[in-house]
């Protein structure tokens, strides 16, 4: 972690806690995760661990029944819910977004770390890395689906985690992103890491037997040069715990 | 000490406690509020005794209200004088009166007693509107649909206008103590309120009341007030004035309530609050309040036909309400969603006492006031506004918190499966069908297990004939159990083109579109 996080740092996490589901249908991010990442971002002499999202449910509950803000308790990190004065507009001028409202904090905290869970997604076809942006996007977000693949991509040019850390502890295989069948979930006991966010969706694809071509949002960043896509270009250490 | 003085420490400290529980009638991520947020309504009598006499229903949830009721039967009406929260801000606002008290009114305070009579004789007859005037539920209503959004945008207002400013000192201090404010009593976020001007407006006209009358309502409006001074008519706990009392009338100007008009021997059990100023006003010091048996002398004479004018008034109003096709199945307006665990619309407006407990606790603020959608008899009862926010899928607190049961209390998985109604997709204004353009909104944030908005992958053409690829949303009404979320988060600006309306709903046989629907799990 001390090569991504310097001391004295302030770090913010990006978990995906969207929805008001508990850790076991894999809709939101494994607390877990979250906390074991707060936990090394303070060992690796972070000032403060700020963990935020601006979840689809009501806040309150995302953040309870997930788990998360147990865990960020637990490592000492502080859940912030996010303050609408706090959304500044950023000039992306992408194919498809020109300037939208984002959260600030994004922008000052000195390292963000991108904690994605991965599940299926009816319009993006899995959401992973890229999608969980759509989680500091204020203003009506929910106009974006029109051309989603370009508007992720547009997002990803101006935010710049040091670490994404996909998690794929469970996955969510059908009835995503909200989920709430267990009969959807499938356990892989996995979290992927890298410091290219194209990279880490495109193996995330392969979690669940597609291509990184298959996304749209990881070929158009990859076409646009923000990563890569292709696996063989690609130096993957996989540790067994 | 006086006894005034600890009676207003007591008002005090019931107005602070009844705050107190207001405040926490509110999630804090759990489906538990950990505090009995609604006390005050469970020891109120009236809302007991019209309930259960309108619904015909006990379900052993009134004997809280049986507390209170001995208790005055027993020691007089403490619960006006020392603990209701309502006549504790007459008080307050009574303060703002300087000139001289009004001399008492001639029958007045009987004004009162035949609202009661006629809410009775309503109810006899299956209309509740007991609540609308019931004091308890009337201040909650105020709080919770006007006093506190409008504190709270108030606040916000002013922490927001002196952040912009950005003052060296003075907006770190006051971001501080906005931060502290919004920790405790402000709202998690802003409650908007379909009718809060005109709710509001009127609690205030009733506090205004006190420039015209110190504790204008309790004298002469309150039902409340009526049903416990029908109570306390025999209580032991009574006054009376010795030999030393030579008539100067001090008492009578000090008088709450209208219950010493002549000084010395007259004194109305029914109306005196107990409040104790006339013994502290008394120069000879000739008043005093003990137990005493025997019956009390001042009785309480309401006239035999007005008492029978009033129950007929009451129950004459019943025919006429009843004539408004909104209460009845298949003629109900479209959009009257109830909320979940509510009971068939003829028993729902029995029950519900129009307290806004429900309205207050609601997590995404959906569910707000009728006025006239259910007709005149469900005035101020809960309609769920997706527009405004939907039903949270793994939240049961409005049910949790409705004293008389017209929502009931269902457990999680019962309640997920309760259908409030149905979503339709208005496909000349939903982007896929009519404007072949991408969007999955609806499905994204549908949240049953298996989804009730499924895609069809479908090939259309653009105006210039190029074929586009794209998914068209469609309702499975098996899972769909209408919480609107789908409404409130659809990009489709004003008109949305997903929208919930009650057919289907779960409580009413008759509101069923599907000739098999799917049932219920069992409570477990």
């Amino acid at each position: 972690m001390k090569r991504f996080v310097a001391a004295g740092d302030v770090v913010v996490l990006k978990p995906n806690i969207g929805w008001d589901r508990a850790p076991q249908y894999a809709a939101t991010t494994n607390p877990d995760v979250v906390g074991a990442l707060a936990k090394l971002c303070y060992e690796a002499g972070a000032k403060k661990v700020r963990i935020l999202d601006n979840p689809v449910n009501d806040a309150r509950r995302c953040y309870r029944q997930s788990g998360i803000a147990d865990a960020a308790a637990t490592a000492g990190a502080e859940m912030v819910y996010m303050d609408g004065r706090k959304y500044r507009d950023v000039r992306l001028d992408g194919k498809a977004l020109k300037s939208w409202p984002l959260y600030g904090e994004i922008f000052e905290a000195d390292k963000v770390i991108n904690v994605p869970v991965a599940k299926t997604h009816g319009l993006s076809g899995l959401t992973l890395g890229m999608k969980n942006w759509m989680g500091i996007m204020g203003g009506a977000r929910f106009r974006v689906h029109q051309r989603l693949d370009e508007s992720l991509v547009d997002l990803v040019r101006v935010i710049r985690p040091a670490l994404t850390v996909l998690d794929a502890v469970r996955i969510l295989t059908a009835n995503g992103p909200t989920g709430g069948d267990l009969s959807d979930v499938k356990r892989l006991d996995t979290v992927v890491a890298g410091t290219d966010q194209v990279a880490v969706d495109s193996f995330g694809a392969t979690l669940f037997g597609m291509k990184g071509s298959d996304i749209g949002s990881v070929r158009l960043a990859a076409n646009a040069g923000l990563g890569v896509m292709d696996l063989s270009k690609l130096q993957i250490k996989k540790i067994g715990v | 000490m006086t006894l005034a003085r600890t009676r207003r420490i007591v008002q005090g400290l019931f107005l602070a406690l009844f705050l107190f529980l207001f405040i926490q009638t509110e999630s804090k991520g759990t489906d538990e509020l950990g505090w009995p947020v609604r006390l005050f309504l469970d020891v109120d009598p009236l809302i007991a005794l019209t309930t259960s006499l309108a619904s015909r229903r006990a379900e052993g949830l009134f004997w809280p209200a049986l507390v209170l009721a001995g208790l005055t039967a027993l020691l007089g009406r403490i619960f006006c004088g020392w603990v209701c929260p309502l006549g504790t801000l007459n008080n307050l606002a009574g303060g703002l009166r300087t000139t001289r008290p009004n001399p008492p009114g001639a029958g007045g305070f009987r004004v009162k007693y035949y609202v009661l009579l006629g809410l009775i004789g309503m109810s006899l007859f299956g209309v509740q509107l007991a609540g609308i005037l019931d004091p308890i539920s009337l201040t909650i209503r105020s709080l919770s649909l006007a006093l506190y959004p409008a504190a709270s945008i108030a606040a916000t207002s002013l922490f927001d206008a002196i952040c912009r400013l950005n003052l060296p000192l003075v907006t770190p201090a006051s971001e501080a103590v906005y931060g502290l404010l919004q920790k405790t009593v402000l709202p998690f976020r802003q409650p908007w309120s379909a009718q809060g001007v005109f709710i509001g407006l009127t609690f205030l006209g009733l506090l205004a009341l006190n420039l015209v009358q110190r504790r204008f309502w309790c004298r002469f409006l309150c039902p409340l007030g009526a049903l416990l001074g029908l109570l306390s008519r025999r209580s032991v706990l009574r006054r009376s004035v010795s030999e030393e009392c030579d008539s100067c009338g001090a008492c009578v100007g000090v008088c709450q309530a209208d219950a010493v008009p002549a000084g010395k021997d007259r004194w109305r059990a029914s109306e005196c609050l107990l409040c104790s100023n006339c013994d502290d006003a008394c120069p000879k010091n000739a008043v005093s309040f003990g137990l005493m048996k025997g019956r009390p002398r001042g009785g309480l004479d309401l006239g035999r036909r007005k008492v029978m004018a009033s129950i007929f008034a009451g129950a004459f109003a019943v025919p006429l309400l009843r004539i408004s096709p909104l209460a009845r199945p298949r003629m109900s307006d479209a959009k009257l969603i109830r909320p979940p665990g509510a009971l068939a619309e003829t028993t729902f407006l029995q029950s519900c006492v129009r307290c806004g407990e429900c309205m207050k606790v609601c997590i995404t603020g959906g569910l707000q006031p009728t006025l006239l959608e259910a007709g005149l008899e469900g005035l101020w009862t809960p309609v769920l506004v997706p527009r405004i926010g939907y039903c949270e899928f793994g939240c049961t607190l409005c049910g949790q918190v409705c004293p008389t049961g017209a929502i009931r209390k269902l457990p999680l998985e019962r309640k997920q499966q309760e259908r409030l109604g149905h979503a339709a997709i208005d496909r000349g204004r939903c982007l896929p069908f009519a404007h072949a353009t991408p969007c999955i909104v609806c499905e994204e944030i549908c949240p049953t297990p298996k989804k009730a908005i499924w895609l069809e992958q479908v090939a259309v053409k653009d105006r210039n004939g190029r074929p586009i690829r794209l998914q068209q949303p469609h309702v499975d009404l098996a899972a769909c159990i209408g919480c609107g979320a789908c409404e409130k988060h659809c990009p489709v600006v004003g008109q949305p083109a997903i929208y919930v309306t009650s057919a289907g709903e779960s409580r009413e046989e008759e509101h069923q579109i599907l000739l098999q629907p799917p049932p219920a799990a069992p409570a477990k």
